[in-house]
């Protein structure tokens, strides 16, 4: 406490300044959430963020390795402008591998807010900025390319779009769900309750893979990338509510006698005010921590999908998609850089993890009177 | 080795137009490093006046006759590619392999030279003056590896009692319609058919070693030669369903009572579990080296049944294998190359007979008219041809070692003609939106890709087995190239026996196979990629017309005249016996095709990985690698041997 001293009148704290202050304290929790607002809003912008778009290939770089950003040239000059040097792609013929070596004559600069590939970005605005390009000449692979020269770096960001995006949707269903559900059986209770119980007891004990497997190789194949996508997300979240429907159920059966709830009831509160108004927004941050600690098993829901071919399919660029592009033998032996997606996989599951961590340590009054004693 | 690989490679960049000729006179290239012997037919003991036989050292000892006997009166000998091999070993395979490596012996076999028909298990065959009999001489003094003569019964039995009996053929064979098989003596029978069929020796040139199984062994599960009751009594206590499914997974070695059958080919099973097949020379082998050594040299074969191909992959390239290349792409070249210097393994680059490793099949029978009907438009097909960039496909996946064509024959063969390869083969994106434009087909909702004229989005679904040549990937490049002209293709990896499923139900807008059967021996036969002469879970083109020709137009759709036309031309180039006629009539069919479009063809006559252990010797260095001469057999697998 001594070497964070408050700003503010105790007195005039309010509940969610202090949760704010308890959760400034987890530090990785905090280094998550700047990654994690960090990695959104490349996703969200992916098509300004990144150099290429996702089915633009270079066919003099196929399978080439990361390029290495200098700001030093051969001759020991230093640039302050970051640069890149080309490649020489070389087959060689005895070993039937592309050889890529760095040639020292063509030295691509990289200019930041410079035109390049037209694109629209969120398919409204019709432009040619990216953050950065090498211009008109030249190329940039920040993590090398695929078998087929595309710019990986470019597929990264394009494929955090895809599962990312659908860790929220398919988190904010699972809420719905598990709202509606758990608030429904802990409210009216009796044989709602039961019923509702019994069918969690089932769908939590199915395995999960081998039924989103079933599911998702049921999805039409005539279905448009549009449509395979929110089949996923439902899918996945069609068994992701249980959890947080039973959580929801107990609070409320304790909730249901608490003063509050009962001098609501006898003032003549309707029921549906009762619940929006008074008991939901009782345990709110509750929820939102259960949730934050649910995005992380969306997305790996996503890519075992993806990576088992049953998931998203190409054309669209998913982080699944990518590590199924992966999943061989050879890359690990030849083209080791094509795994990068799934070192983003790792790290933005730890971040919602550390970030769901440091949330309940804050909103919890008594791990935060633990750890500060 | 390694240094003459390199020299030839160089030798192509260099030497860039003559390459270009070598490619189409290939053979002719790989002529002069296979012997002599091998475009020939294989002389005998006698012809050669060798006298002394021997035989492998496992041999003696056991109770078997001895070797001259064993050989019969006047074996046949097959020269090995270089030096005379010498006995012993064992050989690590997989199961993949079965039809490859173990020497599968049929009554012709087939030259190097991918045109020539040579004598084997048959020393001559003639073919009637009108074509409707083919009679074949058996070599005197084969015999199976349990000792029993080879003899005309053993053909009869598959060809009369196996493909004619409606129960184990519900649907007869194309090539069993209308004959029968008829025995003259123990060592001449014949095939007859109610219409001329000269082509039938092709086929059992290539074919011929799914055409005899032993007799005397398979009669006990016939119901012609057993009674009734006692026969299921049999099959039942083997645990089958009926006496078909047990012959036919008998005779594929798929259960342990495979064991049991001898054979005439260089190697008999001897075990048989879930994951393991062992083989052992067969004693009675009928070829010899011209030293007058029993062939095979290699002693035994172990067989691994792995169905993963990346673990076959990284097998093969970490030395767990002496011989594997019917799971390896050319994508593993680099990745075998690497293994290659550790050196325990050598790979070799042959070349796959595919004339386009992919062919892009629109289904023109398609029950949506208004898909089947665009199709139909030969603007729509040229579109989609040229909207694909072969050559940027040859840079990506073949390291620019393939050759971009359309689906047409090989060039060995007497029907090829290089306009038929290139027709609407170059790369013009323009001309494919301003064809597409013209159709109609415009984006009205702007999300990039075409619609119809009343704004229903144009899709179409793709269905693949992703196997023998790199199709998953061009296909990927493929739905790349056509989104960039803006049609939406989605890709379906299904598994082969879906794919046959949904092959014969008509349910597939499109689909794609190996673009095989495009050699002499084959191509005059089964036309099939651009003539509705036949349709399965490989060609899915025109499943109604094929259906109206082989119900005489009971059932199926009647075709257009153009294909009805070319059926006729498929139906006499079959059955001319006229072989100029015969190369007329193909050329017309291909011609019609290269003009049309039928298919649409990416890269072929790609190189083909073959790993070896570097200790086998006796595999030459190039090679043709495809279903039209069974992989390996123009080059004598038995003549292999390890140092």
């Amino acid at each position: 406490m001594s070497d964070s001293p408050l700003e503010f009148d105790l007195d005039e704290v309010s509940p969610r300044q202090l949760i704010w202050q308890r959760f400034k304290r987890h530090r990785l929790a905090m280094v998550s959430i700047v990654f994690l607002v960090l990695i959104y809003l490349m996703a969200g912008f992916c098509e300004f963020v990144t150099p290429y778009g996702t089915e633009t290939r270079n066919v003099k770089a196929i399978n080439a390795p990361p390029m290495t950003i200098r700001f030093v040239d051969e001759g020991g000059q230093i640039s302050l402008r970051p640069f890149v040097y080309g490649y020489d792609m070389h087959v060689n013929a005895d070993t039937w591998m592309r050889e890529y070596t760095e040639n020292t004559n063509f030295r691509y600069p990289i200019y930041f807010f410079s035109r390049g590939e037209r694109y629209r970005l969120w398919g409204l605005i019709d432009t040619d900025l990216h953050l950065f390009t090498t211009g008109h000449k030249g190329y940039v692979h920040f993590f090398g390319t695929d078998q087929l020269g595309r710019d990986l770096f470019s597929r990264v960001f394009y494929g955090a779009r895809i599962s990312l995006s659908i860790g929220i949707v398919g988190v904010v269903l699972t809420l719905f769900l598990g709202i509606f559900f758990g608030g429904v059986a802990g409210y009216l209770g009796g044989i709602v309750d039961r019923l509702v119980q019994r069918i969690i007891e089932v769908l939590q004990s199915l395995p999960t893979l081998p039924l989103w497997m079933a599911l998702s190789a049921a999805l039409p194949v005539a279905w448009s990338s549009i449509g395979v996508y929110f089949g996923i997300t439902i899918i996945l979240s069609l068994f992701g509510w249980p959890v947080l429907a039973r959580q929801v159920r107990g609070r409320f059966l304790a909730l249901r006698e608490e003063d509050f709830v009962i001098s609501a009831r006898l003032l003549g509160a309707s029921r549906m005010r009762i619940i929006f108004k008074h008991m939901l927004p009782s345990f709110t941050s509750h929820t939102i921590t259960t949730a934050t600690l649910a995005i992380p098993g969306m997305i790996l829901g996503e890519t075992a999908l993806s990576f088992l071919g049953i998931g998203l399919r190409p054309p669209v660029v998913s982080w699944g998609v990518l590590m199924q592009q992966a999943q061989n033998y050879q890359v690990i032996v030849m083209t080791p850089w094509l795994l990068i997606p799934g070192l983003f996989v790792v790290l933005t599951v730890m971040a919602f993890n550390f970030l769901g961590d440091g949330l309940r340590d804050a909103i919890d009054p008594y791990s935060a009177n633990r750890e500060a004693s | 080795m390694v240094r003459s690989s390199i020299s030839v490679i160089t030798l192509r960049v260099i030497l860039l137009p003559v390459l270009v000729f070598l490619k189409i006179a290939g053979v002719t290239a790989d002529q002069a490093v296979l012997p002599k012997a091998w475009f020939e037919p294989s002389r005998t003991a006698s012809e050669l006046g060798i006298t002394k036989f021997s035989q492998s050292p496992i041999l003696s000892g056991l109770e078997l006759p001895s070797v001259e006997v064993r050989l019969g009166k006047d074996p046949l000998v097959v020269s090995p590619l270089a030096d005379i091999g010498r006995y012993g070993g064992t050989i690590r395979i997989t199961r993949n392999e079965w039809l490859t490596f173990p020497n599968v012996e049929s009554p012709m076999t087939i030259s190097a030279d991918m045109r020539t028909i040579l004598p084997n298990l048959a020393q001559s065959w003639q073919t009637s003056p009108d074509g409707r009999r083919l009679t074949l001489t058996l070599r005197e003094g084969i015999k199976w590896s349990d000792g029993k003569p080879l003899v005309s019964d053993d053909f009869l039995f598959v060809f009369n009692d196996l493909w004619l009996n409606d129960e184990f053929d519900p649907i007869p064979r194309r090539m069993a319609k209308g004959g029968r098989a008829e025995k003259i003596d123990d060592r001449t029978f014949y095939y007859e058919f109610e219409n001329p069929n000269p082509l039938m020796v092709n086929y059992v040139a290539q074919y011929g070693s799914f055409m005899f199984l032993p007799k005397h062994y398979y009669q006990h599960f016939h119901p012609r030669y057993v009674e009734k009751e006692m026969l299921s009594r049999r099959i039942e206590d083997l645990g089958f369903i009926s006496w078909m499914e047990y012959i036919e997974a008998c005779r594929r070695q798929l259960i342990e009572e495979s064991v049991d059958q001898p054979t005439v080919d260089a190697f008999q099973i001897v075990e048989r579990t879930p994951t393991l097949a062992r083989y052992i020379r067969n004693p009675y082998y009928f070829k010899i080296d011209p030293k007058g050594q029993q062939l095979p040299y290699i002693d035994k074969i172990d067989q691994q049944i792995i169905d993963n191909k990346e673990v076959i992959a990284a097998m093969s390239a970490t030395g767990q294998l002496d011989f594997s290349a019917f799971e390896l792409k050319t994508q593993d070249i680099p990745l075998l190359k690497l293994g290659e210097q550790s050196g325990d393994i050598r790979v070799l680059i042959w070349n796959r007979l595919h004339s386009s490793d992919v062919v892009i099949q629109p289904n023109y029978n398609y029950p949506d008219k208004r898909l089947a009907k665009l199709y139909w438009d030969h603007r729509f097909r040229e579109a989609l041809s040229i909207a694909i960039n072969r050559e940027e496909m040859n840079q990506i996946i073949y390291f620019g070692q393939g050759t971009p064509s359309q689906m047409t024959a090989h060039p060995s063969s007497a029907m090829y003609d290089k306009q038929f390869a290139s027709a609407y083969a170059d790369y013009d994106p323009a001309r494919a939106n301003f064809l597409l434009d013209a159709l109609g087909l415009i984006d009205t909702d702007g999300d990039g890709l075409r619609d119809y004229e009343d704004g229903e989005p144009l899709t179409i679904t793709l269905e693949f087995v992703d196997w023998e040549t790199p199709k998953g990937i061009s296909l990927e490049l493929v739905s790349i190239y056509w989104r960039e002209v803006g049609i939406d293709l989605r890709l379906k990896l299904v598994d082969s026996s879906l794919q046959s499923e949904r092959a014969q139900a008509n349910k597939m807008q499109m689909t794609v196979w190996h673009g095989d059967k495009v050699t002499d021996i084959l191509l005059p036969i089964s036309p099939l990629w651009w003539a509705p002469i036949q349709s399965g879970r490989e060609n899915t083109l025109w499943n109604d017309w094929v259906r109206w020709r082989q119900t005489n137009g009971r059932l199926g759709v009647k075709p257009p005249p153009i294909m009805t036309q070319l059926q006729e031309w498929a139906d006499e180039m079959y059955s001319t016996i006229d072989d100029k006629r015969r190369i007329e009539l193909g050329k017309k069919i291909l011609d019609v095709g290269a003009k049309n479009i039928w298919t649409i063809g990416t890269v072929g006559l790609a190189p083909q990985p073959v790993v070896i252990s570097p200790k086998l010797r006796g595999v030459p260095d190039n090679g043709i690698w495809g279903w039209d001469n069974r992989w390996t057999l123009s080059y004598h697998p038995s003549t292999w041997y390890f140092e």
